[in-house]
């Protein structure tokens, strides 16, 4: 029945020292879909896309991936995490950094194609550090992404980068969530909750709700996805 | 000019400082350590060189000199056989031994007097003890020898070194290997902080690499660096410098190499404790200076203060400059009891530090 989930988070519970980053969160992850994690700035998303790759350990609880209960040197190997900012060599070009993280992953085949997909093949010559931030994040999701994972994890992909983009950057997850991958997007702009599957909405490190756009809005009573965001958050304070 | 404006960056700086705790205080007791460190070292000194005394004179006179040379505060003298002064030079437990010739006293009566001194020589600086204390000696003998004018003419004999070895010959040796350590030591630790600082260590952290995978890809890395360095400083030092070199030029690589891996591990393992390129440089007062100053390139090890001795003995750099002087200066090769212990210490810092190194890498950042 787990093999229904890629991702099984159970009561995680992370202190870092008296701030409580994660509360008892529970949420479950289908295979294939793309799983939205919203909630504003320091709300724990980072802490708990930290703790699925086993980066963080939890005081308390269970994280389970694609079968394996974390943390797990093997499945680590299935997994794509593209870190907030955008983490590179910026003395490498664009292709040496992706062709290190396929190394490290032993899926050099996979370079070209990572390349093209995030439209960076003919500037695959650039050095990194003279790359605009746009092109620097494009960099970044072809590193987490050229070993194939099972599972990727995007920690605010979005942030910082021009409409355009952003477009094609859903473009990129929507035809890699058809492909099988499963994709965790944590973001903080509502207007990019809509092109997700289903949605963890989550804040003081307390999952506040969990669905499809359209139980979310039934949940808050409200069409707009951000209105009903504020009227969940404002139920559970009260 | 405006002095607010001015006053605004005096004021920013300082903010700064304020929340830096470790860079204020380092800045207020790193130069009290170092400072103090050398004082003592320098004035605390309560060992003076051992000196051996063989007095085969068939006159008094060899008597009277090595009476007066027992009351030196310069030296502390045992009387032993000249046959043995040379085996007691090569294990160190004397500095030097002075003998008294069997016409020691004819010679004298005739003006000359001619002590032989016999010399280690491998460490600068413990030499002119035993001659100004010898010289001191025979100032005093000769005043009670009145009305004669006496010369002065000492057999010197140097065990290692010689009248030919200048000052860089002595501190050459110590220096190769230092550079090395040094410059290593440094691009490697504000490397690997930068590993950190970037983000990349993060991701390292989320893929299938191992710990002990990211230090030795890092140690072999910087080592090969670090290999083509320490032939470019041994060519130079060899070829323009001509530095004194009595060993096996590839033993020299050898111990630099050596170095070299220790300073990369050493560099990974205190990257763990700074925060930013910063405080890693600060690492450099902290641990590279107080061992030079230990280490025995400047001031001989068997001449420092007893306490200090103790702490000589238990830092990585002691053993390393030690072996770099026993291959150039002494030309010991790997029988020598001495060097095995030298490589083996180095050697075995090496590897207690790729351990240590690891294991403050945890995949766990947080």
């Amino acid at each position: 029945m787990s093999d229904a989930y890629a991702v099984n988070v159970e009561e995680v519970s992370k202190s870092f020292r008296d701030f409580k980053a994660l509360n008892g969160v529970t949420l479950r992850v289908r295979r294939g879909e793309i799983y939205g994690l919203l909630g504003p700035n320091g709300a724990g998303k980072t802490t708990l896309i930290r703790a699925i790759c086993g980066l963080v350990e939890a005081n308390a609880g269970t994280v389970t991936v694609l079968g394996q209960k974390m943390p797990d040197v093997g499945v680590l190997r299935r997994i794509g995490y593209m870190t907030q900012q955008a983490a590179l060599y910026p003395s490498l070009s664009v292709q040496e950094n992706v062709e290190f993280f396929a190394a490290i992953n032993g899926a050099e085949a996979g370079v070209k194609e990572a390349l093209e997909l995030v439209q960076l093949y003919d500037r695959r010559g650039s050095v990194v550090s003279t790359l605009s931030g746009g092109m620097r994040q494009r960099c970044s999701l072809a590193c987490a992404l050229v070993h194939k994972p099972d599972l990727l994890l995007l920690d605010e992909p979005t942030v910082g980068i021009d409409p355009q983009l952003r477009v094609q950057f859903w473009d990129y997850f929507r035809a890699m969530a058809a492909a099988g991958t499963t994709l965790i997007v944590s973001s903080h702009v509502m207007d990019e909750a809509d092109r997700c599957q289903r949605l963890g909405l989550i804040q003081y490190g307390r999952l506040l709700a969990e669905g499809s756009p359209a139980d979310i809005r039934a949940q808050g009573g409200s069409q707009d996805l951000e209105e009903a965001f504020l009227a969940l958050a404002g139920r559970k304070e009260s | 000019m405006s002095a607010r404006r001015v006053r605004a960056i005096t004021r920013r700086l300082l903010e700064g400082f304020r929340r830096d705790r470790r860079t204020v205080a380092l800045l207020f007791v790193a130069p009290i350590v170092i400072l103090g460190l050398l004082g003592y070292l320098l004035r605390g000194s309560s060992n003076v060189p051992d000196v051996g005394i063989a007095n085969q004179d068939a006159g008094p006179l060899g008597s009277i000199v090595a009476g007066s040379l027992n009351h030196s505060s310069k030296i502390s003298t045992t009387d032993i056989d000249a046959s043995d002064g040379d085996a007691k030079l090569k294990d160190g437990s004397l500095v030097a031994y002075i003998v008294f010739p069997s016409d020691f006293s004819q010679k004298a009566q005739s003006g000359q007097i001619t002590p032989e001194i016999h010399l280690e020589g491998s460490q600068p600086g413990q030499d002119s003890p035993v001659l100004q204390a010898l010289q001191q000696s025979l100032i005093e003998v000769a005043s009670q020898v009145a009305g004669r004018s006496v010369s002065f003419q000492p057999n010197v004999h140097y065990l290692y070194g010689g009248p030919n070895f200048d000052t860089l010959d002595y501190f050459g040796a110590a220096f190769i290997g230092l550079v090395v350590f040094f410059l290593v030591f440094v691009i490697t630790i504000v490397s690997f902080l930068n590993e950190r600082s970037q983000g990349t260590l993060e991701r390292l952290m989320a893929s299938p690499l191992r710990r002990g995978e990211i230090v030795l890809g890092y140690m072999l890395g910087f080592t090969v660096l670090a290999l083509i360095q320490s032939a470019e400083v041994l060519i130079f030092s060899l070829a323009v410098l001509r530095i004194h070199n009595e060993g096996n030029v590839l033993l020299i690589f050898g111990m630099e190499a050596l170095m070299a891996i220790a300073a990369v591990n050493l560099g990974i393992f205190l990257s763990m404790f700074a925060r930013s390129e910063f405080q890693a440089v600060q690492f450099i007062p902290l641990v590279i200076v107080p061992q030079v100053l230990l280490s025995g390139i400047i001031f001989p090890v068997s001449s420092e203060p007893t306490g200090l001795q103790w702490l000589s003995n238990v830092l990585p750099l002691t053993y390393a400059v030690n072996g770099m002087r026993d291959i150039m200066v002494k030309g010991a090769d790997l029988t020598s009891p001495g060097l095995q212990l030298d490589a083996a210490v180095v050697a075995g810092v090496c590897v207690l530090l790729i351990v240590a190194g690891s294991a403050t890498l945890r995949r766990r950042v947080a």
